[in-house]
């Protein structure tokens, strides 16, 4: 029999099968093409990008190669940086201009491994990039939220091959991101507690989706998985805003990434996937009723006409079933 | 410069990119695979066949024959794998936090031709006849109390999530909940009549005739506009052009009159792009059994208006649209709707 399950922070419903589970061995993945003639993003290229915002490197100048991460402007910005806002409406539709910021962060000069093949101490270098960048970013006042996320391959939209990571600041807060605050706010409203404490204190005591936990961060299969195989990271105390997160935190973090992504690659023999850091707006304070997480959503089957016009997830892999699957697998730990 | 559009009925937000743009025929993924037409023999839907499905619902037959034999024209059938089930009970419980019920609701699978064709090949009058059964069966579930809201859809093409198999198909789900897009949909139409008391859909109508440039095509009953906060490239929406908010209570004379525009503007749009993936979703209000409710329901009738989404498959929806609902579309709705519109299609 098959189960609807409904989200306690957006409210959505997913559709999990309980009888026709599919085996690993049904996702057809598709193969990753790996190129390395003319790639923009490793050493040697440097001049192929627009000059780079920030870097890390022992030594040499701005723009050359050496470096062990490296943020650049998006070549094609889906925003541009320059201008002003002006708003205005049309009949019954509003627009602004498209003002923000779109960055690239090269996670790796190494054109053959993806954050799952890096060292620890190499993940870390780029939490450390994304932390610089947001910290930078919110200084400016036009912007409203800032969008950290990662596609790795190419049916999860990646355009270029060699892995990196992106971030978008926005202008507005988007829609997703208000849905996902306000049904927080609601549970906190009503329990005086955060929604996503609650879901970490459920999961330690059902035990049977966690696929990862050290003091400070755990990762986990939610109960109502969207995907197949989708997989959350959170800090276990409670915190909102990425971008405050204290330095000393940051190699625990990167465990935990590396542990949950290395699991879903060896597991579903690399798989697409994307991965959303999901924080609170820019206001510059701590909020009691939400939790800063990232969610990792291998993509191993289509979105359908379904899931469009119903808000409707199908999952055909209970999130059990994938935590046990997941921790069955032996991954490097560092 | 890239530009902001923000959809005035449920606040999302587009980005229309066009420094990305690419030439109407250079959207990567989105070809439907020719070489495989499959022979008619293996294939389940084909009329001679019927012993290859479950029984079926429903069916559109000539007189003298009988059912799950040949002899029809529409068939309805059990989906194969369905993802509710009619015979389950609901049975709504908690598990600590979170909110658990069976799968209980309705899937059935609307073969649209009893010959081995794809959809671009019915004629005119093939799609007015699976309409019409589209109506039947939303009109029948409605009896089933269980069902608050009947979604019609199409996947075409593997990349849209369609199966292998080549026949013309859709699909219909009856769901015992209603569903967060829906309302998301229902309550940003309240909001807006509460205000303006008129309904959105026709005040976008209007602006929409008025403007001209984002008109796809037109029929007597009907409108086909490429929408201002389009999603996605050649996004279009079908929407009657007289107020009206349950596409299942459509007078069976203007059935016709639809079909013949949806016709219309798929051999237009694969004159543009060709053979293209797409999901058709209908967006109609949910059944309401006590008439004259108050509270949610008691504007539903003046301020919601049923449409179609044909959401074309061209570009892949990346972790940024996933994470901020906010999409990015490198094409202006302008030009898609230009394009289609002075593209020579077949005439029915």
């Amino acid at each position: 029999m098959n189960e609807l399950r409904r989200d306690p922070i957006t409210g959505r419903w997913i559709i999990v099968f309980l009888d026709k589970i599919p085996a690993v061995s049904d996702f057809k993945v598709e193969p990753h093409a790996k190129k390395k003639e003319g790639c923009p993003f490793c050493w040697g290229s440097e001049s192929f990008t627009p000059p780079e915002i920030i870097a890390h490197r022992k030594y040499g100048a701005p723009n050359t190669p050496n470096w062990t991460v490296r943020v650049v402007p998006n070549k094609f910005p889906a925003l541009r940086i320059e201008g002003e806002l002006n708003k205005e409406g049309i009949g019954i539709f509003d627009m602004m201009n498209g003002i923000g910021a779109h960055e690239v962060i090269v996670d790796s000069p190494d054109h053959f491994r993806d954050m799952a093949d890096l060292k620890c101490p190499e993940i870390e270098e780029v939490v450390w990039a994304y932390l610089a960048r947001s910290m930078d970013l919110r200084g400016d006042k036009r912007f409203k939220y800032i969008l950290i996320f990662k596609n790795y391959g190419k049916s999860a939209g990646a355009s270029l091959e060699h892995p990196h990571s992106q971030l978008i600041a926005l202008p507005v807060v988007p829609k997703r991101v208000i849905e996902e605050l306000h049904g927080a706010e609601r549970y906190y409203d009503y329990r005086q507690r955060c929604v996503f404490c609650d879901m970490i204190r459920q999961d330690k005591e059902e035990k049977s989706r966690i696929i990862y936990e050290d003091e400070r961060f755990i990762a986990f299969c939610p109960y109502v998985s969207r995907f197949s195989y989708e997989v959350w990271v959170l800090p276990k105390n409670h915190r909102s805003d990425f971008a405050n997160m204290p330095r000393d935190h940051v190699p625990g973090f990167a465990r935990a990434m590396k542990n949950a992504l290395a699991r879903i690659k060896t597991l579903l023999s690399d798989p697409s996937y994307n991965f959303i850091i999901h924080t609170s707006p820019i206001n510059g304070h701590e909020r009691e009723d939400y939790h800063w997480h990232v969610e990792i959503m291998p993509k191993l089957s289509k979105v359908a006409g379904f899931e469009w016009g119903s808000g409707f997830y199908i999952n055909p892999v209970p999130p059990d079933v994938a935590a046990k699957n997941l921790l069955s697998v032996k991954v490097e730990e560092k | 410069m890239p530009e902001l559009r923000r959809d005035p009925i449920i606040g999302r937000w587009v980005i229309i990119s066009t420094e990305r743009a690419k030439r109407p025929d250079q959207f990567g993924i989105g070809k439907v695979e020719e070489e495989r037409r499959p022979g008619s023999e293996k294939c389940p839907f084909c009329e001679g066949n019927e012993s290859m499905t479950p029984p079926e619902i429903y069916a559109l037959r000539k007189p003298g024959t009988r059912p799950n034999g040949p002899g029809w024209d529409v068939r309805v059938i059990p989906a194969m794998f369905p993802l509710l089930k009619v015979e389950e009970s609901l049975d709504r419980h908690g598990a600590g936090m979170y909110d658990i019920m069976n799968a209980r609701g309705a899937h059935e699978r609307i073969i649209e031709t009893p010959q081995h064709l794809r959809e671009t090949e019915l004629s005119k009058e093939q799609i007015t006849k699976c309409m019409n059964v589209v109506l039947d069966r939303m009109r029948d579930l409605e009896r089933d109390p269980a069902i608050k809201y009947v979604l019609f859809f199409k996947n075409y093409g593997e990349a849209a999530g369609a199966g292998p198999l080549w026949h013309s198909r859709s699909q219909i789900i009856g769901t015992p909940v209603n569903l967060k897009r829906v309302k998301e949909e229902l309550a940003g139409a309240k909001s807006y009549y509460e205000y303006k008391d008129r309904c959105i859909f026709c005040d976008i109508i209007k602006q929409e005739l008025k403007d001209g440039k984002r008109i796809v095509a037109q029929s007597e009953y009907f409108l086909a506009i490429a929408p201002f906060a389009s999603r996605f490239p050649f996004e279009t929406w079908i929407i009657p052009k007289e107020h009206a908010c349950d596409f299942y209570k459509m007078e069976r004379g203007r059935v016709p009159d639809f079909s013949g525009l949806l016709r219309l503007i798929f051999a237009k749009m694969m004159k543009v792009i060709g053979d293209f993936p797409y999901n058709l979703v209908l967006h109609t209000a949910p059944f309401r059994r006590e008439s004259g409710k108050k509270g949610y329901w008691e504007t539903i009738e003046r301020d919601y208006h049923w449409h179609f989404e044909v959401l074309p498959v061209l570009t892949r929806v990346a972790g940024f649209e996933w994470g901020s609902g906010f999409y990015i579309n490198p094409l202006p709705p302008e030009d898609a709707a230009k394009s289609v519109r002075e593209a020579q299609g077949a005439t029915s």
